[in-house]
């Protein structure tokens, strides 16, 4: 299992970098067809806003990956061990539920109750745009499942601690008095 | 069965718009002749944009929706043939083209099957015109402007008719667009123009009457057909009312948008109509590929007054 | 028992057992209004329109800003531009006390006031002042707070999406509606400028920066911040000029960032996948919030929970001064669950002719309406701004949240000024001769 995360993180990582590349391309493009060649192209706003939401989509997965989405854990803190693990579990498990059933299961009838529905600048449907939510939960329920494993074993902690920024803080900041350019 | 229910609707106008009010009434009349139908109207995109609220009313979480045309275009492509410049020659002539079942009855039952929406018929957009900062008379005075339009090669194509350069951009950035200049025109109906304040910015509205907007009525499928054959009877005669009604209030909002625009500092000029007539009826040869669209067509253009 | 009450209950208990309990907070309202829609439409019809609001939350061109500005922002900060221009405004504030917080202020409300963007000012901002105000001694939440609670401030000063959506649904002048939004954007900024200075007062000594700097130094350190200073000369003009509009902006933003840093050779072709992904994670927590909180948004308006909260607000009371209170008390309570945009295409058709019916100008009330709910931004459950900050100083939110109880109150405070005062929301459009 753990060798399949490594692959899917990899994986994930490469579409996120290529997805926001592509985001930028088409925005300059935007304007670059717009203000220097006079030409605007018809499909940049569409293409921009399509590509935002599978880089949404699929970086959200990413993130689930390393178990960074925010969450408020004052209160499960202050629990005893066990019950702080057991709490950890039933998070990862609620996680699955809301994936399955939302964005699998009502992600692919989204997609399929709109396979039909043309683009208005693209040579896709909406249908196929919308496979993104049952393709990005398939991975963000595999990541659960991941975790779920992971806490029961021991092998994974209930928090993802944040790691404390003040020595790479001391090493990166300048001198005020300016540096001589190479 | 047969017991009728609120129809829930998702619109993208405010409350104040003659679609809302035509749909209100429409409720009135159901709740007075039928059993136990009447409207629910969820304005102003609450549940979603027109995109989305076609897909709300195939799959019946929304019962009915008000779309636009390249909404239904991207369904059916037959569509495509009321969406095009002068098709119609004015509104009169377009409502009674939309609402005569001769010529678009299997039009408007063609989604049923795969996509369980029935058109109901249509609520007119008004003619569009071109609004910019000084006013046009001939396409060449638009020669080298940038046009708003919707994201489509029938709308680039239109611009180009227009004399001008075709420029998709967000609805949203289009005020802010036109105020510094990243657009010099738009074009929109006479409604639009007041209400989304775009006089503040181009305050020069010229009367090319390019296109002709519409606005279709869908309601999901199965909802139609559980209808008693009474009730039926009726929902069609409120809403015939209702449509009419509609182009009732969308002439008085178009007045009150006029008025409205010239006290706010816009000026309404005429243009040289058979300059830009030639080339946005030649824009038909383009985008008309199949039989079904020809017919359709020669349909509409037969139905215009002579 | 009324299916709206019954639906915002389930919301309610839902989302505050979620938040609790340490479930990560976008599963946690996507779970709600999922849960909340089943009763009336079903689970399969729930689950497809929570799936769709999700895809169509995130589909939306202005929001392009927020990843496109994060990117510049952490291009900056990898890229040495960052530094400089701190740099450059040390020395223009010198020794005055707290002055690197001070200037964190005044940075974020340029910014934001260009980009009518809070998350893409807090991220701009928060990634170049952060480090450097925790060196010369404050604490890392203040840091962030300070970052935090003044992004929201350019959502206020023209231009701004936010008034061009309730001009919309309100049918008002936006000329005017972004001229009744620059003094209350600046009331904002200054709120925030005073909590720093108060907060600076009981940190004897410890604000101050001791680094002496010569003239001479000076103007170097100046000279070497010019570069980048043009970036916002560039994005300013462009926008004003209108070579791109305030979305695109941030796209150029990122090509000049990107530029810069090739010439400074501070970034190789190696860091961009890395670059990339930072900027991706920051997106992605974002923009999974934005989804679900338009899927919030939907199972609010399909049960029309507006509806009988505006009457609940109304059978209260017909005092106008109450009726305001209570209209701007729920709308902070809307704003801690939703983003402006959905707030107000919700509310503001309930409430304006409540509030022309007390004799209100709807201008006025527009200005009250927005920064009302610009606050929104800042606070949990759904406070985007919140969280981009906490995540750019390393922190989690509720350390942050501790330290920004004084500016929420600050603000507040000049909200209240807004709405029983109206001409700092009127004078100016009426100087102007836009009203
Ligand atoms: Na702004
Ligand atoms: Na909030």
């Amino acid at each position: 299992m753990d060798s399949v995360k490594k692959a899917l993180d990899r994986a994930l990582y490469w579409i996120v970098v290529v997805l926001f590349a592509m985001l930028v391309l088409i925005v300059v493009w935007q304007i670059v067809s717009r203000q220097v060649l006079g030409a605007p192209a018809s499909w940049t706003d569409e293409g921009a806003r399509l590509t935002f939401v599978w880089l949404g989509l699929f970086a959200a997965a990413f993130v689930f990956g390393e178990r960074g989405h925010i969450a408020v854990e004052f209160v499960a803190r202050k629990l005893p061990g066990r019950s702080e693990r057991a709490l950890a579990v039933v998070v990862q498990l609620i996680t699955l539920a809301f994936t399955v059933v939302v964005l699998i299961w009502g992600g692919g009838r989204a997609a399929s109750n709109a396979w039909l529905q043309n683009l208005s600048a693209l040579p896709f449907t909406l249908g196929q745009m919308y496979l993104a939510l049952p393709v990005a939960g398939t991975l963000i329920a595999f990541y659960s499942l991941y975790y779920v494993a992971g806490l029961l074993r021991g092998t994974h902690g209930p928090y993802v601690e944040l790691e404390d920024e003040s020595e790479v803080v001391a090493a990166t900041v300048e001198p005020l008095t300016p540096r001589k350019e190479a | 069965d047969g017991e009728g229910r609120p129809l829930r609707i998702a619109l993208n106008q405010s409350e104040a718009h003659p679609s809302y009010i035509a749909l209100d009434h429409l409720g009135e009349a159901l709740a007075e002749t039928t059993e136990g139908y009447d409207t629910d109207i969820y304005p102003n995109e609450t549940l979603g944009a027109q995109a989305e609220a076609l897909q709300l009313v195939s799959d019946g979480s929304v019962d009915m929706a008000v779309v636009s045309g390249p909404q239904l275009e991207n369904l059916n492509p037959d569509f495509v043939v009321f969406n095009l410049p002068r098709v119609f020659d004015d509104v009169e002539h377009q409502m009674r083209v939309i609402h005569d079942p001769e010529i678009t009855g299997d039009l408007f039952s063609s989604l049923e099957e795969r996509n369980n929406i029935t058109v109901l018929g249509g609520f007119t957009q008004g003619a569009r015109s071109v609004y910019t900062d000084e006013p046009i008379e001939t396409p060449a005075d638009l020669a080298g402007k940038q046009i708003r339009v919707q994201e489509s090669d029938l709308q680039l194509a239109m611009a180009r008719a227009l004399g001008g350069i075709g420029t998709p951009l967000a609805y949203g950035e289009l005020y802010t667009g036109l105020q510094s200049g990243v657009v010099d025109a738009a074009e929109n109906n006479e409604v639009s123009y007041f209400t989304q304040r775009h006089f503040e910015v181009a305050p020069y509205w010229s009367y090319t009457n390019h296109l002709v907007g519409l606005d279709y009525i869908i309601i999901n499928s199965d909802l139609l057909a559980s209808m008693t054959p009474a009730d039926r009877e009726a929902f069609d005669a409120a809403f015939t009312a209702a449509h009419e009604e509609h182009t009732q209030l969308w002439a008085e909002a178009t007045q009150e948008a006029i008025e409205g625009a010239t006290a706010g500092g816009a000026t309404f000029s005429e243009v040289d109509d058979a300059a830009f007539a030639e080339p946005l009826e030649a824009m038909a040869d383009t985008f008309i590929t199949t039989d079904s669209q020809r017919a359709l067509y020669d349909a509409a253009r037969a139905a215009a007054q002579p | 028992m009324d299916p709206a009450a019954l639906v915002g209950l389930i919301l309610l208990f839902c989302i505050i057992i979620g938040i609790v309990s340490s479930v990560p907070i976008a599963i946690v309202i996507g779970v709600a209004s999922f849960l909340a829609a089943v009763p009336i439409l079903g689970p399969e019809q729930a689950a497809l329109v929570s799936a769709q609001r999700i895809f169509t939350g995130i589909n939306s061109f202005p929001l392009l800003a927020i990843p496109l500005f994060v990117l510049a922002g952490v291009i900056m900060n990898n890229g040495g531009i960052a530094s400089r221009l701190v740099d450059a405004a040390k020395v223009l504030t010198g020794r005055a006390p707290a002055s690197l917080a001070q200037t964190n202020v005044v940075a974020n409300t340029m910014f934001g006031a260009v980009s009518g963007a809070a998350v893409a000012a807090a991220a701009a901002v928060g990634s170049v002042m952060n480090n450097r105000m925790v060196k010369e001694g404050y604490d890392r939440p203040f840091a962030a707070a300070v970052n935090i609670a003044s992004a929201p401030a350019g959502m206020l000063i023209p231009p701004s999406n936010t008034f061009i959506v309730y001009s919309l649904v309100s049918s008002t002048s936006i000329a005017a509606l972004f001229m009744a939004g620059a003094i209350p954007g600046v009331m904002w900024a200054l709120a925030c400028m005073v909590v720093v200075y108060l907060y600076s007062r009981r940190q004897p000594g410890r604000l101050r920066s001791e680094d002496r700097i010569s003239f001479s130094d000076g103007l170097r350190v100046i000279g070497r911040a010019v570069p980048s200073l043009l970036m916002i000369v560039v994005v300013v003009g462009g926008i004003l000029g209108g070579f791109f509009t305030a979305t695109e902006s941030a796209a150029i933003a990122v090509v000049y960032c990107l530029v810069l840093s090739a010439c400074y050779r501070s970034i190789k072709v190696g860091d961009l996948p890395d670059i990339l992904i930072n900027a991706g994670r920051t997106t992605a927590i974002v923009m999974l919030l934005v989804g679900v909180s338009t899927s919030l948004s939907f199972t609010m308006a399909y049960a029309r929970i507006p509806d009988l909260i505006s009457e609940t607000v109304l059978g209260l009371t017909d005092s106008r001064v109450l009726i305001l209170i209570l209209m701007m008390l729920v709308l902070i309570l809307v704003g801690t669950f939703m983003d402006p945009t959905p707030a107000i295409l919700i509310f503001v058709p309930i409430f304006l002719p409540i509030a022309t019916e007390f004799g209100i100008d709807p201008v006025h009330f527009g200005a009250m309406v927005v920064m009302n709910l610009s606050l929104g931004v800042i606070t949990p459950p759904v406070g985007n701004v919140l969280f981009v900050g906490s995540r750019l100083a390393n922190l989690r939110i509720e350390p942050v949240i501790t330290k920004l109880w004084p500016f929420l109150f600050a603000i507040v405070a000049m909200l209240f000024l807004v709405v029983f005062i109206p001409q700092l929301s009127l004078w100016l459009p009426t100087a102007l001769g836009l009203l």
